[in-house]
């Protein structure tokens, strides 16, 4: 069986084709200074927001209070260990993000198998329709959301009494129970067509042998994707969950537009509980602490996710 | 001799020439510096405020603005529209950011907390006397910070229970006996449930935002809470949970609908959807301007009266009226203060905007047009004026009154919307508070 793979026994190109030299960098010293400006601009633009947030983040910084910050050290963090608030945020975020980024891949994967042997102008149509809710922006796709749950005139809430699957109207954003599920049904409408269009191009590229040769064993349908397809869609499902975590991580326009964190603090993640601190209550030495442990936390998705494409 | 005079007047001819040619060039070279002087003369001032950002007083604030222009026209007015929620955050960060504007519109505890920087100028050199003398009894009130005056009032928003005659009399209820208690209050809920199920039966705002518990205060007051403040009892105190208690029998009972601005209750009174609506009076304004009504339909189909009493016995209620301020860095402090002025007291913005726009009444004493008090001679006016002003609840506004709306309303939506024991979201509100 093909491994499907990039062909490693390659043979390197005839001698008399021309080819590029490669630079030796060692004997070109000033090929590193090239790379200066570049460097000198992330400082600027990514290095002094950090770094301006670390300092903040030990400081005592109200920005309605006429005095200047004051040191304190690492008392914002030890604040924020005892924070109950801070801990429910951060438990929000990762059901939100992993939930969410889970629900769609699984609906993407199932979306892409059943559209993968369809041809013509009605699968083209189908795709298209499919990727929409990709291309539409956040915020209004949370509207729209926010208005189809509405308690009263609601369309889930009309469509669901008219089937008589519940007897009352649902209040979805104003439950504290079902609020964060509402949320994340939203962001998972919104995820899904990545999924599809990422898992679609993989299954497109599982070579043809493969699957021929699976056939020719009488492999059955869940077989077929279980032992055959899915493997060669781990790295795509691996690399697009994790860019999808990340992005989910940082999602505060959609919850804002919807619940803006509530009821209570139901749906309150990490960004929107930095976003309170920051600009409601105008503690930015506080909101900077919380900032730090959410970079910290990127940090760490961005390691796992560059090591994934390195490895891949 | 002939040809030297001919000479010698070809030179002068020439040098008068040269001469006109000269003053010519000077003359035309000082046109544009004329125009400078004249430009530089002409004053330009940034008004910040919420009337241009919202649809229904846009035309209206512009109206007036435009006429003031063509009064004074060395004084030019740019409006920067700001959406109420907004407006103090977008100030602050101005101020810290040294880029304010000269003039803003604030409201409540968004002007102390923007005076908390530093960056308002104190109003009382900026106020003729006349003016200053001028205010209702009290309509100063709250609006100074370390003995400074840093905002007047423009207009009133004081609070009342709007009533809706027609449900209630379909309720079987007296349409023209609102409530007089909690107790009475619940009793009408639950008629008014029953007759007209598609109907929400208390319009209240329960968002988890400043001018959330601004408006919820009352309501705590007068079941003797007072969570935080000077005088605070805590988030926790008995009374504080007979409050939260009453919200989640009002939420479970589906007299309210949780999560809903006060602005999303308004177009739904306007088409009879709600039976009573704590709110501002500026309602009046809007729902006659979303739907059409006459005065005299609106009188007969609304009323407006104080908040039932509690456990306390008294009624209170809140002020959510707009204040003008100047800011510290304006170049033009006296522009702004004539701006300012002529905003409050010129008779035609309070006949056109302040009364017929918004609904509102002035802060003044005397408008000094007989016509005005005879335009505030109406039921509502009255009643707001005579019976519910009266019972107005002083804020404990200040720069912990944000964190601590965050905190109370928090909990306030955690008692309407989930089953979680009273006793532990007021733990939690005080747990929230202490860490203020």
């Amino acid at each position: 069986m093909s491994s499907g793979g990039i062909d490693q026994t390659a043979e390197p190109p005839p001698s008399d084709i021309p080819t590029l030299a490669p630079i030796n960098t060692r004997q070109v010293p000033w090929i590193h200074w090239m790379i200066v400006p570049t460097v000198l601009v992330l400082i600027i633009v990514v290095g002094y927001p950090i770094g301006r947030s670390l300092f903040l983040s030990t400081q005592q910084y109200n920005l309605v209070d006429v005095q200047p910050p004051r040191y304190v050290g690492l008392k914002n963090f030890a604040d924020l260990a005892s924070d109950r608030i801070f801990w429910q945020s951060l438990k929000n975020t990762a059901i939100y993000s992993f939930g969410g980024v889970a629900a769609a891949a699984i609906l993407g994967l199932f979306l892409a198998l059943i559209t993968e042997n369809l041809r013509g102008f009605g699968s083209r149509s189908l795709r298209t329709v499919l990727i929409l809710p990709w291309a539409m922006p956040g915020v209004v796709a949370a509207f729209l959301f926010r208005y189809m749950y509405l308690q009263d005139g609601g369309i889930v809430n009309k469509v669901l009494l008219s089937l008589r699957v519940i007897a009352h109207p649902v209040p979805w954003l104003n439950s504290a129970m079902i609020s964060l599920p509402a949320v994340m049904v939203a962001s998972i409408w919104t995820l899904t067509p990545f999924f599809f269009l990422l898992l679609s191009a993989g299954l497109s590229g599982i070579p043809n042998e493969v699957i021929e040769s699976a056939r020719v064993d009488r492999t059955g349908t869940i077989a077929m994707i279980y032992h055959i397809k899915l493997p060669y869609l781990r790295n795509h499902l691996l690399i697009g969950g994790l860019l999808m975590v990340i992005a989910s991580f940082n999602d505060f326009g959609s919850i804002w537009a919807m619940t803006q964190g509530g009821p209570g603090y139901a749906t309150s993640t990490l960004v929107i509980y930095i976003y309170r601190i920051a600009f409601e209550q105008f503690q930015f030495g506080y909101a900077s602490a919380t900032g730090v442990i959410w970079l910290l936390l990127l940090l760490g998705f961005t390691m796992i996710y560059v090591r994934t494409l390195r490895s891949e | 001799v002939t040809n030297l005079k001919e000479e010698i007047m070809a030179l002068l001819k020439r040098k008068q020439l040269m001469a006109l040619a000269v003053a010519s060039v000077f003359q035309f070279a000082s046109l544009p510096f004329t125009s400078i002087a004249s430009a530089e003369e002409k004053i330009t001032l940034t008004f910040a405020n919420t009337g241009f950002a919202e649809g229904t007083t846009r035309e209206g604030i512009q109206k007036v603005v435009d006429d003031f222009e063509a009064a004074n026209p060395n004084i030019e007015i740019k409006m920067e529209a700001i959406s109420f929620s907004e407006i103090a955050r977008q100030m602050i960060l101005r101020v810290r950011s040294g880029n304010p504007p000269d003039i803003a519109e604030l409201d409540g505890n968004d002007l102390i907390l923007v005076a908390q920087t530093g960056g308002l100028a104190p109003l009382g050199d900026l106020i003729p006397p006349g003016v200053m003398n001028n205010f209702a009894p009290g309509a100063l009130e709250g609006l100074s910070v370390d003995g400074k005056l840093i905002g007047v009032p423009w207009n009133t928003g004081t609070a009342g229970l709007w009533y809706n005659k027609k449900i209630l009399a379909a309720a079987g209820l007296d349409p023209n006996a609102p409530p007089k208690t909690i107790v009475e209050l619940m009793a009408a809920l639950k008629a008014i449930k029953k007759s007209a199920p598609d109907v929400i039966p208390l319009g209240i705002d329960t968002t988890n935002r400043p001018f959330a518990l601004t408006v919820n205060w009352p309501w705590m007051r007068t079941f003797g809470a007072m969570p935080t403040g000077e005088n605070a009892t805590g988030g926790d105190s008995p009374e504080m949970k007979a409050y939260l208690s009453w919200m989640r029998d009002l939420a479970q009972n589906h007299y309210i609908d949780p999560g809903r601005k006060i602005g999303e209750f308004r177009p739904l009174a306007a088409q009879d959807k709600v039976a009573f609506m704590w709110d501002q009076i500026l309602l009046q304004g809007v729902i006659q301007g979303a739907n059409g009504m006459s005065d005299k339909a609106f009188y007969d189909n609304w009323g407006v009266a104080s908040m039932p009493a509690g456990p306390s016995g008294k009624p209170y209620t809140f002020e959510g009226g707009e204040q003008l301020a100047i800011f510290a860095d304006s170049k033009h402090k006296e522009a702004a203060g004539k701006f300012v002025q002529y905003l409050i007291t010129d008779p035609k913005v309070i006949e056109y905007y302040t009364i017929k726009l918004l609904a509102s009444l002035p802060p003044l004493k005397d408008m000094g047009d007989p016509e005005l008090k005879a335009a505030l001679d109406t039921p509502v006016f009255n009643a707001f004026a005579e019976k519910i002003a009266p019972t107005l609840a002083p804020q404990p506004y200040g720069p912990k009154y944000a964190g601590a709306a965050t905190a109370i309303m928090a909990g306030v939506q955690e008692a309407v919307t989930s089953n979680e024991p009273i006793d532990d979201i007021a733990a939690g509100i005080q747990e929230q508070l202490g860490r203020l």
